[in-house]
């Protein structure tokens, strides 16, 4: 009984929104009914493409994603550690985090091509600024007490910054590199748009301009399961690296 | 081991100068537990950073063993009152007490019989996987001693350590403290608001005045050695000198 109720919690919404959708389609050519979206997402994606097309993708955003994370954690623990520092920059920080990222890539196709590069660096240009912001509010809101702990006990140096810093300021690192993800995941896509001759953002352009409509609908599937499945690793990773931060009851502090 | 001598702190921000501390001059003798009593906001947490070197002073000196302390000494361990911040959240208990001995480069052997040690000597033997916001505050707090009693200071600066547990707790606590003190002789400040428990903990008292601060007076604890929470407590002495602090701090206190 109650794994019935679960279920339909879980999935009760979920049914209803592909009821809801075989009702109104049918009736236009780009509205096509969920199992042909199906039949043309197993003929598309599950096969060689996922190869030429979504695998490049991903990996394009694992690269960009990982670069962003150093540079922006890397950078932030240097500001959020030095007053002087945050004062200098942060009126320009705040100027290049206002910049939307997508308006980049004509200005980094000229730059850097049309090629990994290109794309790899708008990621960058996009998951950076969250990382970046969240790491030094997160070092700057360390504990005072236990800064003091460290200077007493003689912690310093590459210790405490593993052992405090980066410890401490985990919380707000995570939450920013949440929010880097799902910019990434955009960011994937439109860097793709452009000038591209393959990845998942190009594939979905090109069955739209081939009227494929329900190979389109199906690359728009993809990117929700992928979009999701990224956000379930993610909160596995975060459970696991931010397991004190839940269980000392901070969090909800 | 420990002088301070005229030692002064004045605290400047651009539209205001406070004199938290005017002038103190005192010392503890090697081995010796001194407790530092005093009217709340009289300075006594600015006192014990300033001597920890955890905060330049604005005159005056601190020596610990001969050499002036610029910055935090190697050999001395402070055990803050909150202990629910001293502990890193993110480590188990024994990582937290092993840290300091990690980075003062003690061979992982000595290292894992220190921490056993002083864990076990604080009650905590079993305890020592857990993480410090799985215990009670009280338990928190013996695991900050813990790490402070195996990092083998010279001194022990102890900043109301006890001023956030519950009474039952606290006078555990404080007479845990007495036999780490008689067991390992380490030469001990404790800062405390509490009247009785300086008297009960200390050898000597030295009463300070509300901020600016200057000491009032620095008080001989002449009751026998061996201390006990019921007998001590009960004898006429310990309510003479109880009574004669709590004299000194109300004048404090009105004097402001």
């Amino acid at each position: 009984m109650r794994a019935l109720r679960r279920a339909v919690t879980w999935f009760g919404l979920p049914v209803l929104l592909v009821l809801v959708w075989w009702l109104v389609s049918g009736g236009s050519f780009y509205l096509p009914d969920p199992l042909k979206v199906v039949r043309a997402f197993w003929d598309t994606w599950v096969s060689a493409r996922a190869f030429e097309d979504v695998l490049p993708s991903l990996g394009r955003l694992l690269l960009g994603y990982v670069a962003a994370t150093l540079l922006g954690v890397g950078l932030g623990v240097l500001v959020g550690l030095s007053p002087r520092l945050r004062a200098t920059l942060e009126p320009v920080l705040e100027f290049f985090r206002a910049i939307p990222p997508p308006v980049l890539v004509p200005l980094l196709m000229l730059l850097a091509g049309i090629d990994t590069p290109m794309k790899v660096l708008v990621i960058v240009s996009g998951c950076v600024w969250p990382i970046l912001l969240n790491t030094v509010e997160g070092v700057r809101a360390l504990d005072e007490v236990l800064a003091d702990t460290c200077r007493m006990y003689g912690v310093r140096g590459g210790s405490r910054l593993r052992r405090f810093v980066l410890r401490g300021a985990s919380p707000q690192i995570m939450a920013g590199l949440r929010q880097a993800l799902s910019i990434g995941i955009i960011l994937m896509v439109i860097s793709e748009m452009f000038a591209s001759s393959s990845g998942l953002g190009f594939t979905i352009v090109l069955f739209q301009r081939q009227f494929q409509i329900a190979e389109m609908w199906s690359g728009i599937l993809l990117l929700g399961l992928i979009g999701l499945a990224l956000s379930f690793l993610f909160r596995l990773l975060e459970r696991r690296v931010l397991s004190w931060y839940y269980g000392s009851g901070a969090a909800r502090a | 081991m420990l002088e301070i001598s005229e030692l002064r702190k004045v605290y400047e921000s651009p539209n205001r100068v406070v004199e938290a501390i005017r002038s103190l001059t005192f010392s503890v003798g090697e081995g010796e537990l001194v407790c530092v009593v005093g009217p709340s906001g009289c300075g006594k947490t600015t006192l014990l950073r300033s001597i920890a070197g955890l905060l330049p002073v604005s005159g005056g000196e601190v020596r610990l063993a001969g050499s002036p302390v610029t910055g935090p000494p190697p050999r001395m361990a402070v055990v803050f009152q909150e202990y629910g911040r001293s502990l890193f959240p993110w480590m188990t208990v024994r990582q937290n007490v092993e840290l300091p001995l990690k980075e003062k480069r003690v061979p992982p052997s000595r290292r894992a019989e220190l921490v056993a040690d002083s864990l076990e000597a604080v009650g905590l033997g079993d305890a020592a996987d857990a993480h410090p916001w799985q215990l009670s505050g009280g338990m928190q707090q013996r695991v900050a001693i813990a790490r402070a009693v195996a990092y083998e200071p010279q001194v022990l600066l102890m900043d109301e350590p006890f001023a956030a547990v519950d009474a039952q707790t606290r006078a555990d606590l404080e007479d845990l403290i007495l036999r780490l003190w008689r067991d390992l002789g380490v030469t001990t400040l404790f800062v405390t608001h509490d009247i009785d428990e300086a008297v009960y903990l200390g050898q000597r008292v030295i009463v300070l005045s509300s901020s600016p601060t200057v000491i009032m007076e620095d008080l001989k604890v002449d009751l026998p050695a061996e201390r006990d929470q019921l007998t001590t407590r009960s004898l006429p002495r310990f309510g003479e000198l109880r009574g004669h602090i709590y004299e000194q701090i109300q004048r404090a206190r009105e004097a402001r």
